[in-house]
């Protein structure tokens, strides 16, 4: 365990980067986020009209700002500091665990900042101007579960992602990491099409789980493209 | 089989090009070697496989007789920074310098606060804003403060100033003295770093072509001068002289050769009125690099 508690602390090396940064993201998705309804609020008058203010539960700002952030950390993991965890005398197998278990913590500092957003998002009546920035229909309308799973399964997907290909690349190189990827592509239009053929059977689904489908889809993402990370690992070289 | 390092028929091969080709050796355990060739020999091809950096196409590393694998307690008695070493964009030195010390129970944190004065890095640069000399700089604290029982060291001057390199240098040998332990560096800069090695293994086109200690490495390079007559008469003569490479203006010629010089060989030569004189290590890696020899 130790082994990979360093490997862990090499991912936490800069701490920021890694835990502080999904912070700043969601603060600059708020300011702009009141930014715009501000500017619309100047056009129209204040107070904002109620539907004005619910047309913002569509708001996709915080599930849609991190992830850019999240792949880069993830493939920065898988090739920078996997490099640095082999030059420190490191094995695969305990970079792969250590590095995970640092993605855990990544996830979970963004869903529970998202969740402190929320809470602050109704201490001040939706930010003073009435804007929904986590209080949104995706993420169930201010259900604190559902908005800190949804978004922990998101952030673990975006690092798992970029840690695959990132391994993939230090496994295959740069032509056989493009054909995995397009190989990836392939196989989820595939399951789409899938999807698509059995409309029928996936709206039941829809209908009996809600937003939670979507969540367990995104979790079975990310625990596949951990799964693919583990099994690249132990190819791949510096 | 000794303790250390054994390189067991290793080849590495990427395509149609072999880098390492069937190669045996052994790095005996607390000892300086020095790992000496021209670009592209494979040197830290080999130190890739030996730290296990890399996988080989055919052949094993053992270390102290026992192939590590995945065992977390072998790999951590591995320390090896690339000259090339990739660090995370958002490091900064002092992240580095935080969380090493924790991969390595040997960690010697008194070289490494003295390193990083003498060498005088900024703590609060962000890694890759590093000049070259820096990294080089960093790279060396890290290698000399892990005390490694198998410390690689790859070209590890790169940049350096006099000055800094002499601190190297220094550095490597107090460390060294305090612990004893395997050290194996690759050094463009051979007769620089020849007083610090014990050991020396030369690489010509992926195969061995010289493992030696220091002092008999140094007294096999021979500088041969005079008639071109005389010398191949000379050279027929004396066949435990291997000829690497050779100049040759009109009538004369000078020939590096490779073998021990003898009593009789030196008063053949002077008889033949050919000048004899001693290459030096450099001499003999550079003409080792131009010939075609491989170790027997």
């Amino acid at each position: 365990m130790t082994h990979v508690l360093r490997s862990m602390r090499l991912y936490l090396a800069n701490r920021y980067f890694v835990l502080g940064v999904p912070f700043f993201i969601f603060a600059v998705v708020v300011v702009l986020s009141v930014a715009i309804l501000a500017i619309i609020g100047t056009m129209q008058g204040f107070p904002l009209s109620e539907e004005v203010r619910e047309s913002t539960r569509n708001n996709f700002g915080v599930l849609f700002s991190a992830p850019g952030f999240l792949v880069s950390v993830g493939v920065y993991a898988a090739t920078r500091n996997f490099a640095l965890a082999l030059a420190l005398g490191v094995t695969r197998r305990n970079f792969w665990a250590g590095t995970a278990l640092g993605f855990v913590l990544t996830s979970a500092v963004t869903a529970t900042t998202a969740v402190v957003g929320l809470g602050l998002e109704y201490l001040t009546n939706h930010w003073f101007i009435g804007v929904h920035v986590f209080d949104v229909h995706m993420f169930g309308n201010g259900d604190v579960t559902l908005l800190f799973v949804g978004l922990f399964v998101t952030a673990m997907a975006c690092l798992a992602g970029g840690a695959l290909f990132g391994t993939l690349f230090r496994a295959y190189g740069t032509v056989r990491t493009v054909m995995w990827g397009a190989a990836i592509g392939v196989a989820a239009l595939a399951l789409l099409a899938l999807a698509a053929t059995n409309e029928a059977r996936v709206l039941a689904w829809q209908d009996a789980w809600g937003e939670w489908l979507s969540v367990s889809v995104v979790a079975a993402v990310a625990a596949a493209f951990l799964a693919g990370s583990y099994a690249a690992v132990r190819r791949a070289t510096v | 089989m000794t303790a250390g390092i054994s390189v067991i028929g290793l080849t590495k091969t990427y395509g149609d090009h072999t880098v390492l080709d069937d190669l045996h050796l052994t790095f005996e355990a607390g000892k300086i070697h020095g790992l000496l060739g021209a670009n592209g020999t494979g040197k830290t091809t080999l130190m890739s496989l030996m730290s296990r950096h890399t996988f080989p196409t055919r052949g094993s590393v053992l270390l102290d007789d026992r192939e590590f694998g995945e065992d977390p307690r072998q790999a951590q008695r591995l320390c090896f920074i690339r000259e090339n070493q990739l660090y995370n964009d958002a490091f900064k030195v002092r992240d580095v310098l935080r969380i090493a010390p924790t991969f390595y129970p040997t960690w010697d944190a008194a070289t490494t606060t003295r390193l990083v004065d003498r060498f005088r890095l900024p703590p609060a640069t962000v890694v890759k804003k590093l000049s070259r000399g820096q990294r080089s700089a960093l790279a060396i604290v890290l290698a000399l403060g892990s005390r490694a029982d198998f410390t690689f060291l790859d070209e590890p001057y790169l940049g350096l100033d006099p000055g800094a390199r002499e601190t190297f240098y220094e550095e490597l040998i107090r460390s060294y003295g305090a612990q004893p332990r395997t050290i194996i560096m690759s050094t463009h800069l051979v007769d620089e770093a020849a007083p610090l090695l014990e050991e020396v293994v030369v690489l010509n086109q992926g195969r061995v072509a010289l493992q030696a200690p220091l002092d008999e490495a140094e007294s096999l390079g021979l500088t041969i001068n005079g008639s071109a007559v005389a010398l191949d008469g000379w050279l027929r003569d004396h066949t435990s002289h291997q000829e690497l490479t050779r100049r040759t203006l009109g009538p004369t010629a000078t020939v590096t050769t490779l073998g021990p010089l003898t009593e009789a060989a030196r008063q053949a030569a002077e008889t033949a009125r050919l000048r004899v004189s001693p290459t030096s290590l450099q001499g003999l890696v550079a003409a080792l690099g131009n010939s075609n020899h491989e170790a027997a």
